[in-house]
């Protein structure tokens, strides 16, 4: 075990925060592979969740994918992917491998969203002779935007945890203070590596959970203003 | 497959881990959120709602690598990762379990009070059976999680499927973690299935009510 002191002494060091395995290289890392592969991940889940839940039919693509994906360990998608594209590609096969773990979210959250709003709503916006292209532009997507960040947010949560695991396979982020300390018997930095990627973790969750909530009260606020 | 069946004793002990260590937080998690949810004063509802969410984006090595600090217990070895699954467990079904009891028909409540049931057989005859198909479907989803982010275990020295990884990249052997990737994945199906069943026996009105309509 290690005292208080150490995990201070720790934290005094500036070669522990600006050094090439310090936390803010660490950090830049992790953000920088965990936004990469939400952002493909969005690229492809978001569209197709909007048409599906646009048009009403596919639902059982996202339920089915959602279940399946539940019982593949990310752990072992990310293993198996390196290995798969080889250790000299390992930072496309582990973005390729988080993108796959923020798909089934990113597309349950935009599916569920729109897919929910009343049929009433759809049919009034028909009505005043809205086309597809503006039904989903000014009716559904605004509806939707809470159910889509709340998909993000779960996306974010989750490959912002495996991301931890990337020095197993060669990579860096905020998992290396954690994963070396564990190997070096060093328990102060464990412990400081743990306590930077729960404060990220806290941190994104709640802008994520804060702007889930604000979009889903401007909805409401603009309905009641109406 | 040639891996696979010159080591499957090998497999097999890894698989026993594995559902110890997934079977125990389960059990115990949902237990504890079933009371948790039911029994919890109204003034500390928003509290725990907020503060089970924000357990629930602890990344779970971090959570692993934190519990000896809390709580003095050793860093490798298995404890750390039943108890901190045993927290995702309660922080993933308490907000099912919640769900599930409030979709407990208001009448079906008012009912079982007119005809003097007390608050203990009001729970166990009225609200338990009625809120099952709600527990079961966030059971499942419980399980599956639970089974797979037990793997992550094998970091910190936990003897199960997870280790198939770690050994199958370092000595380059993809069958290796093939087969820690099928064997989760056949567990986490079977479990859900199991679960499944359960459900459906448990609940007998509810097919009885399918089958007449």
């Amino acid at each position: 075990m290690f005292s208080l002191a150490d995990l201070w002494m720790w934290f005094a060091e500036p070669e522990n925060w600006l050094g090439r395995y310090g936390l803010l290289n660490l950090l830049g890392e992790h953000l920088a592979i965990s936004l990469s592969s939400i952002l493909l991940a969005s690229l492809l889940a978001l569209p197709l969740g909007i048409l599906i839940g646009h048009l009403g039919k596919g639902e059982a693509l996202v339920v089915g994918l959602s279940s399946i994906s539940r019982a593949i360990p990310t752990m072992g998608l990310l293993f198996a992917l390196v290995m798969l594209l080889g250790i000299v590609n390992r930072e496309l096969a582990v973005t390729l491998a988080l993108a796959a773990i923020a798909v089934p979210p990113i597309l349950a959250g935009a599916y569920s969203g729109i897919s929910t709003i009343e049929r009433s709503t759809k049919v009034a916006a028909i009505a005043q002779g809205m086309r597809p292209i503006q039904l989903i532009w000014h009716v559904e997507l605004p509806l939707a935007a809470s159910s889509i960040i709340g998909g993000l947010r779960i996306a974010f949560i989750q490959v912002v945890s495996t991301v931890v695991l990337a020095p197993l396979v060669g990579l860096g982020g905020l998992g290396f203070a954690i994963i070396q300390g564990l190997a070096l018997r060093d328990f102060a930095q464990v412990t400081a590596g743990a306590i930077a990627i729960v404060l990220l973790t806290l941190f994104g969750n709640l802008v994520l959970g804060m702007l889930q909530q604000k979009t889903r009260l401007s909805t409401l606020r603009q309905i009641r203003a109406r | 497959m040639e891996w696979f069946l010159k080591n499957i004793d090998f497999v097999l002990g890894l698989t026993t881990t594995h559902l110890w260590v997934s079977l125990i937080p389960l059990v115990l998690g949902s237990l504890l959120a079933v009371v948790l949810a039911k029994f919890i004063p109204r003034k500390l509802v928003a509290s725990t709602n907020g503060l089970l969410s924000a357990v629930y984006a602890v990344p779970s090595l971090a959570l692993f690598v934190t519990l000896p600090v809390l709580i003095g217990t050793s860093y490798l070895g298995p404890t750390n990762v039943i108890i901190a699954l045993t927290i995702y467990v309660i922080a993933s079904m308490f907000f099912s379990a919640r769900d599930a009891f409030s979709q407990v028909p208001e009448s079906a409540n008012f009912i079982a009070r007119a005809q003097g049931l007390n608050r203990w057989q009001h729970f166990i005859h009225v609200e338990l059976p009625l809120a099952i198909p709600g527990l079961v479907a966030g059971f499942r989803v419980a399980a599956a999680s639970t089974v797979s982010m037990a793997s992550i275990g094998a970091v910190v020295g936990v003897r199960n499927l997870g280790y198939l990884f770690l050994d199958g990249f370092q000595r380059k052997i993809a069958e290796e973690v093939t087969a820690g990737l099928l064997a989760i994945f056949v567990i986490a199906i079977a479990l859900d299935l199991l679960i499944w069943l359960i459900g459906r026996a448990l609940t007998p009105w509810a097919r009885k009510r399918a089958v007449s309509v």
